[in-house]
């Protein structure tokens, strides 16, 4: 059977589907009107995934456990956890995650070295769209505050045991974190005399910056130090962000140079988010 | 092939999202891009014996943008424009040969593939993967095509 090409009344209806597609693409993009409505999406998927988890995969693991083990060991292991539940009965999380200690202490250690004294909460990363990271400009990651009672974080900066990863931009049940990356992300980073505005470039683990020879005619190397300025109000000033990777002349007077990142965001499950400065 | 109902569409796109997110961080090292779920949704609507209506293909891509985290509207005016595609030239699509429907798809994803990089990938678009991606999916949906003369029983009546 022939299909028939499209008469004018469809094609009117055409039209004005993809007219409406571009409206919505521009509310979307300018005024981003569905920021809720995805944000919700995600959180059901995430909890329902978790959910999914709880009631399939973890019953399978409890039986493959309990195949595998004495029943002597099995219930010593049921009186460690259970201890180990009642001293953290806190947060579930904590009790299960022996890797949580290792990651909180590391954080810590990162803090202490880098003389930053204040408090931090735990988070563990939820949901981060590694597709999106590899090829794409949007670098966001969401997730879970352990402890966070009633705390905003937005605007928290988000560090893990190498260095800082962003901040906290959406802050609900679910935190979302602009990385360092994102294009539409900038921070004030300083080396000796240069001083400037580095914005996310898109691309995994660089950061780009621009600076003209008459302001600063202090040569940059390859390899040179970039600390955080701490004059944007949002991160902690004298962190090490990392290091200079390639220099481009635009013209005599403008460079404009990648640094890569000493922090990479797929090192860890496991973050720290630190109260507002 | 019969028309494919509208919830069995809907639970194949959407696990084509899920298989597309976690193909896409590996196929991109290798500056490669598959847009699946529009690849399916083309494919359905081109093996449809109906014209598919302008509406339908709106809600679909409408749905693509709300799972797969797009800007809302982007999938819904790219699956429109298929569709329209699609319909306006199904006649002529019964003279063309497997390797000329193979080239048309293909492009129709470097389409998709670029369009939708001007509006989430703007400050790294890269011809390469463009290229790469249409040399890629112009072989692989020949092999595909090909696979009903090795493998009868794969064919869709």
């Amino acid at each position: 059977m022939s299909r028939v090409a499209p008469t004018s009344g469809s094609k009117a209806l055409y039209f004005l589907c993809i007219t409406l597609s571009a409206f919505l693409l521009y509310l979307d993009i300018n005024y981003k009107s569905f920021e809720r409505a995805k944000n919700l999406y995600k959180s059901f998927t995430i909890s329902s995934s978790y959910t999914i988890k709880r009631i399939t995969l973890d019953p399978l693991n409890y039986i493959f456990e309990i195949s595998k083990e004495k029943s002597k060991l099995i219930e010593e292991n049921k009186k460690l956890k259970q201890e180990l539940d009642n001293s953290y009965i806190a947060n579930f999380i904590l009790s299960r995650d022996s890797k949580f200690f290792i990651d909180d202490e590391a954080i810590k250690k990162f803090l202490d070295l880098n003389k930053i004294n204040k408090p931090f909460h735990l988070a563990k990363i939820n949901s981060f769209d590694v597709e999106k990271y590899l090829c794409c400009s949007q670098h966001r990651m969401f997730i879970k505050i352990f402890n966070s009672k009633d705390i905003n974080f937005i605007g928290s900066t988000v560090i893990n045991d190498q260095g800082i990863l962003g901040q906290i931009i959406y802050d609900k049940s679910i935190a979302e974190i602009l990385l360092l990356t994102d294009v539409s992300h900038v921070m004030p980073i300083i080396s000796n005399n240069h001083f400037c505005n580095a914005r996310g470039s898109g691309k995994p683990g660089v950061i780009t910056c621009n600076y003209s020879k008459l302001i600063w005619p202090d040569p940059i190397e390859i390899g040179q130090e970039f600390f955080s300025s701490g004059m944007g109000g949002i991160y902690p000033s004298n962190i090490l962000i990392g290091y200079v990777s390639s220099i481009n002349a635009i013209d005599d007077n403008n460079i404009h140079f990648d640094i890569d990142l000493v922090a990479n965001p797929l090192k860890s499950s496991f973050i720290g988010v630190l109260e507002k400065l | 092939m019969n028309n494919i109902g509208y919830i069995k569409l809907l639970v194949i796109i959407f696990i084509a999202n899920i298989l597309e997110s976690f193909l896409a961080p590996i196929l991109i090292k290798a500056y490669i891009n598959i847009p699946i779920t529009f690849l399916i949704f083309s494919f359905a609507i081109y093996k449809s014996r109906f014209n598919t209506n302008a509406l339908y293909a709106f809600l679909f891509g409408l749905y693509v943008d709300f799972i797969s985290s797009s800007p809302i509207g982007l999938n819904a005016a790219l699956f429109s424009m298929m569709a329209y595609a699609v319909n306006s030239y199904s006649n002529t699509f019964k003279l063309f040969s497997f390797i000329q429907i193979c080239m048309f798809f293909s492009g129709s994803a470097t389409f998709y593939i670029g369009f939708s990089h001007l509006f989430i990938n703007l400050e790294n678009f890269s011809y390469l993967i463009l290229f790469i991606s249409l040399i890629f999916n112009t072989f692989l949906f020949l092999i595909i095509s090909m696979l009903r003369f090795y493998f009868p029983s794969l064919t869709i009546k």
